[in-house]
């Protein structure tokens, strides 16, 4: 442990950027200038200390030490940076300065109103999860969470609409649930059974889980039963578990940047960071296999069962759900769901190598739903399109874009050139070492990728292979749940049966109206496309737009649940080069992330995210990596709890 | 520390005598209230800086009055306790007055109250004996009936009057009960009835005692469901006026509760007692609940914070029940900060409040949509002090909260600590109520919401036909009221000292939220001798 500025110098310098945000409302330049400076300086720090890290130092900043200032009675506000920590704060401010770049071309291809709140908001949420990861005890951890809650809810609630507010009161009121009540019980609940025995009252993470939590616990198994269960629900709002989940779709109405790097990398992940802090640092795998979970009927399970159970039914529902949603970035939150659950999954399974493919999967969703979430977003710039039943044939407009998004969707799905597959791959193995009824969280997990291309293939697929005249209906979004029932001797349907089956008539109908409603539509508001030129000549030009009056205007291009500003052009899609179909601002960035999904998928070994994993790892279960695999699954959990 | 036993009673003194001031000089000057004021809460402020240092390094200071022994003489206490207390009481104090300087009201008669309700409220914090306390109630009482009567209109009237017989009833409770606790013990001074209480021979009587004494602080305190003299009393009290009464008269009054809980009748004492701490955790646990729900529904922002009060306190009185119930060192703490941070919470709020019905009339709720554009610094502090109530960290809503909470949980009083976490959530509810009204609402589209009929059918934009090019005689008449509203802070000017105010009081707020070690570290002494 070495006493060191840097983990609190990687929380503040984006807090410092947000008064220089603030400062510089006048200048949008300067202001987005600083996000950028903030970004890099950011991730300048982080990775200064990650080389000693890996090395096996922990930094760590603690207030009490260097301003005597004692946070609560016997409780201190600290901040360490050991691999844990490091490992989200790398891939954190590595993504956010992608995505400071994203979301200037973003914001300014939209117009948007109130920039100078939305940037500086966006720095204080990266400031706060930097402050997640680094937290070294849970009251610290706690502080982090509420500020993350306050900081995105301005971001949730941007477009200043009734869809907004009501996102934002749900958001709030998830979130709080989950940081206000639940995760403050949990850690007051740790606090008293910490104190009961020797070595406590203590809230700090230890790697393997605390010991005096551990003592306490024999003495106290149902308290710290339940404390475990708040802590899991306090964290498993913000990882989207279900039944908690809902609040992540209807937060879509956000910005995209911010749905891309907060709700898909940022905030949920902190939910997910926060369980591996709780299965690994303060209870420990060790502890939570051996506290028993009467349940009626099946005799003792490990507490990591029920929480396994419901992230496997998360991620099998979300999946299915998503199937149903046609608003892509909806989708795409279903997704999020969906994946989140596989890291508390992974986590829960307590095997370490489920362990090692939970967490190297935080960076491997992180990189591909970012670009999913990319994507997303230049299509909704560029076209104004929301929705995948209008985005046929989008792939001549934005090829660039759509390539991207394949190699995302193939990443969600796991396929193998691509980072997903690493991370599933671990957890497959983790599942199968344990056997029994493991199994059928592995089962769960590969039907969970079938899905996965399930919903995100018909979306690369309308894109590329069809035309916006021509295109298949969606069976899975426009028939009624189950198929259409119909039987062939039905009277009224006689004319239109054709031996073979083909062109029925309910089958083109629904298209059919789509397209008319489409053109009456478009030439009424075909300015809501043409308004904001598709290419920009330069950030410089909309930068001297006033951006203070604008709710009027976003009324009609917000993601708003209607159709009636998407789709294509009424002459279709123009047919763009990869270099022309956006601006650099978006384009790059875009480029950039997806490159990083396939580098992670071929070289997890180069790059540093599976090595602090196994670190991690190593840490907790106390001996080296490749000892790991010879030594049985209930040895090693016992050898832990030692 | 030659003298320093002479600042209690001075501090009492000094307001009292310098409230006669205003109206002496009234005869040959006009406004000279404000100056008398300032000069003596200043001087009060740094009087209990003075005595703090002395109290928080080398332990409590005692004066007894005119050299009386205390069991028949009157002394006063400045022990960790209570001079937080009176530091709180004369920083509110001397805060406040930044405000009314130009944010009214004027006139000599309302400094005179005001300075008498200071040294009321510093009575009450530094007395020793029970019957005092009652006489300082009084005093309390009698200056805020004037100042909540001096509001405009028949409705300061109204709610002046039903607090004075609310008021004047609960202070006869309390004086029943402190009779009855003198028939079982013989003495009126703090010190000696905690000896004397468990030695009493006929328990009945000081059951019957603190019974009495419950129900009065019940009112005072204004816990549901006797609490219904303070919402009106803090709506139609003059806008100056509110903040100091909200953050500091049932605090002081919350203050003597909790005094007579640990020193006077005794923690292990109460404990035996049955049902005490059953009462007490009820009371405090139904209005934390029923607070909130009657703030959620209220219209008027000042009225909505008047209901928060009633749950904020339950929460403290909640503590106090966990404190009997558990002999928790760590409930007792959280009671103490939570009074402290709520009323500097409540001075910020109502300030806030104050300041934006001073430049825009605005009263409502739906009045403050769009606040955030047209005044960034108060809507801001105004959002730090509403999360900071909700108890988001870092701020001192958060360090009380958790102290109370831990109590609950380590006195393994889990429907006690499930209301207070839940507290979290339910006071998220109505501060986000007006938190996205100020920031997510736009100002004009929910002024006026229905007179936008004749527009509204051709789907055109609200904001364009406001700005630019008005239709219709409607929309010139909206435009000028909304003007009107709007552009009131020209007639109306706000000064830099009432912006300031509420700066520095959210300030604090964030900043004694990393107070919360040292807070504990300087009760330390009096919970080691108050809990065994």
């Amino acid at each position: 442990m070495v006493a060191d500025i840097r983990p609190l110098a990687a929380v503040l310098v984006s807090a410092v950027a947000i008064v220089l945000i603030i400062a510089s409302h006048r200048r949008p330049n300067l202001r987005e200038g600083w996000s950028v400076v903030a970004a890099l300086a950011k991730f300048g720090i982080i990775v200064s200390m990650l080389p000693a890290v890996i090395g096996g130092t922990v930094f760590e900043w603690s207030l009490y030490e260097s301003t005597g200032i004692q946070f609560l009675e016997g409780i201190d506000f600290a901040l360490r940076a050991d691999p844990l920590g490091i490992f989200f704060a790398l891939l954190a401010s590595f993504l956010w300065i992608f995505t400071s770049f994203y979301a200037t071309g973003y914001m300014r291809g939209l117009d948007e109103h109130a920039q100078t709140r939305f940037f500086a908001s966006f720095a204080a949420s990266l400031s706060t999860a930097v402050g997640i990861a680094f937290a070294a005890n849970l009251v610290t951890i706690f502080v982090f969470y509420e500020l993350l809650s306050l900081v995105t809810y301005p971001l949730v609630a941007h477009n200043e609409d009734d869809e907004a507010r009501i996102a934002g009161r749900k958001y709030l009121t998830y979130t709080f649930f989950g940081g206000g009540v639940f995760l403050l019980a949990g850690t007051a609940m740790v606090y008293w059974l910490t104190s009961l025995v020797e070595g406590g009252p203590t809230l700090a993470f230890e790697a393997g889980g605390m010991e005096a939590l551990a003592a306490a616990a024999q003495a106290e198994p149902v308290y710290a039963q339940a404390a475990f269960f708040l802590l899991i629900a306090g964290f498993g709002v913000k990882a989207a578990l279900m039944p908690l989940h809902s609040w992540l779709a209807d937060a879509m109405v956000a910005p995209t940047p911010v749905s891309g790097l907060l709700h898909a990398v940022a905030v949920v992940k902190s939910g997910a960071f926060g369980v591996a802090r709780v299965i690994l640092e303060v209870y420990g795998p060790g502890l939570i296999r051996d506290l028993p979970l009467d349940v009626p009927g099946i005799g003792e399970i490990g507490l990591n069962i029920p929480v396994a159970i419901v992230a496997a039914f998360t991620l099998t529902a979300a999946s299915i759900i998503a199937m149903r949603k046609d608003h892509l970035k909806r989708r795409l939150a279903y997704s999020t769901t969906a994946q989140l659950s596989y890291i508390v999954l992974g986590l829960s399974m307590l095997h370490p190598y489920a362990i090692v493919g939970a967490l190297f999967h935080i960076p491997a969703h992180a990189f591909a739903k970012l670009t999913l979430f990319f994507c997303a977003g230049a299509i909704h710039v560029e076209t104004h399109t929301d929705y995948i039943s209008e985005m046929a044939g989008i792939g001549k407009r934005m090829p660039l874009t759509m390539t991207a998004f394949t190699i995302g969707a193939a990443g969600m799905a796991g396929l193998p050139p691509i980072a997903g597959f690493v991370s599933k791959f671990y957890m497959l193995i983790g599942a199968g070492d344990v056997g029994g009824s493991y199994w059928l969280f592995a089962a769960a997990l590969l039907l969970s990728a079938v899905l996965n291309i399930g919903y995100l293939w018909p979306v690369v697929y309308t894109a590329f292979f069809e035309s916006e005249d021509r295109h298949d209906a969606k069976p899975l979004l426009e028939f009624p749940r189950g198929g259409v029932v119909q039987s062939y001797g039905d009277g009224s349907d006689d004319d239109h049966v054709a031996t073979d089956g083909g062109e029925r008539a309910n089958g083109t109908e629904p298209t059919d109206t789509t397209e008319t409603e489409d053109t009456v539509v478009d030439e009424e508001f075909e300015y809501a496309v043409d308004k904001y030129p598709s290419d920009h000549t330069g950030p410089d030009d909309v930068a001297t737009d006033d951006q203070g009056d604008r709710v009027s205007s976003v009324n009609h291009h917000g993601d708003h649940d209607d159709h009636l500003t998407g789709g294509p052009p009424a002459a279709g899609w123009q047919r763009h080069s990869p270099f022309t179909e956006s601006t650099w601002l978006m384009l790059a960035p875009i480029a950039v992330i997806a490159t990083g999904a396939v580098v992670l998928g071929i070289g997890p070994d180069y790059a540093v995210f599976l090595e602090l994993a196994i670190q991690i790892v190593e840490d907790v279960f106390g001996m080296p990596f490749e000892e790991l695999s010879t030594v049985p699954f209930d040895e090693l959990m016992t050898e832990v709890t030692e | 520390m030659s003298n320093i036993d002479l600042i209690p009673p001075l501090l009492i003194v000094a307001p009292i005598l310098a409230a006669t001031l205003p109206i002496a000089l009234g005869l040959r000057y006009d406004r000279t209230g404000w100056s008398v004021a300032t000069i003596t809460s200043t001087g009060l402020f740094a009087a209990a800086l003075a005595l703090a240092s002395v109290v928080y390094t080398s332990g409590e200071v005692i004066h007894t009055l005119g050299g009386y022994p205390r069991t028949y003489g009157i002394q006063l206490v400045a022990d960790e306790f209570s001079t937080l207390i009176v530091l709180l009481i004369t920083g509110v104090a001397a805060g406040v007055l930044a405000y009314t300087r130009r944010g009214g009201p004027r006139g000599n008669t309302f400094y005179t109250a005001y300075l008498l309700l200071v040294g009321g409220l510093l009575g009450i914090s530094l007395t020793g004996d029970v019957f005092n306390l009652f006489v300082f109630l009084e005093i309390t009482s009698i200056a805020t009936y004037a100042l909540v009567a001096s509001g405009d209109g028949p409705e300061s009237a109204v709610a002046a009057l039903k607090y004075l017989i609310l008021g004047t009833v609960a202070a006869s409770m309390y004086l029943l009960g402190v009779a009855f606790v003198f028939m079982a013990t013989g003495t009126l001074n703090m010190v000696e009835l905690s000896t004397a209480i468990p030695a009493a021979e006929r328990p009945v009587l000081i059951q019957t005692g603190f019974a009495f004494i419950v129900v009065g602080f019940a009112v005072k305190v204004a816990q549901w469901p006797l609490h219904t003299w303070q919402p009106s009393a803090y709506q139609q009290a003059p806008d100056g006026v509110t903040p100091l009464i909200a953050a500091l008269v049932s605090t002081a009054s919350a203050y003597a509760f909790g005094r007579l809980i640990v020193t006077v009748f005794e923690v292990d004492y109460l404990a035996a007692m049955p049902n005490a701490a059953a009462i007490v955790l009820t009371i405090g646990c139904v209005s934390v609940l029923a607070g909130t729900v009657l703030a959620v529904i209220q219209t008027e922002v000042k009225r909505m914070l008047a209901y928060s009060s009633v749950s904020q306190f339950g929460l403290v009185i909640a503590a106090y029940g966990v404190v009997i119930a558990g002999n928790s060192e760590t409930a007792l703490t959280g009671a103490v900060i939570h009074l402290v941070g709520h009323g500097l919470l409540k001075t910020g709020l109502f300030l806030g409040a104050a300041l934006v019905a001073a430049s825009y009339g605005a009263r409502t709720v739906d009045e403050y949509a769009g606040l955030a554009t047209d005044r960034p610094i108060v809507a801001g502090s105004m959002a730090v002090l509403l999360f900071s109530l909700v108890g988001i960290p870092p701020s001192i809503g958060f360090v009380g909260k958790w102290y109370i909470a831990l109590g609950a949980v380590e006195s393994q009083l889990w429907p006690v600590a499930a209301v207070i976490f839940l507290s979290t959530m339910l006071t998220l509810a109505y501060a986000a109520r007006l938190l996205e009204k100020m920031y997510f609402t736009p100002a004009t589209v929910v002024e006026r919401p229905h007179a936008r009929g004749p527009v509204a059918t051709d789907g055109g934009d609200a904001d364009r036909d406001d700005d630019s090019t008005p239709d219709s005689e409607v929309e010139i008449d909206d435009g000028r009221a909304a003007a009107g509203l709007r552009g009131g802070a020209a007639r109306n000017p706000v000064s830099v000292g009432m912006i300031a105010i509420v700066v520095v009081v959210a300030l604090g707020a964030v900043a004694l939220g990393f107070a919360g070690g040292a807070i504990a570290e300087l009760l330390e002494p009096f919970l080691t001798e108050v809990i065994n």
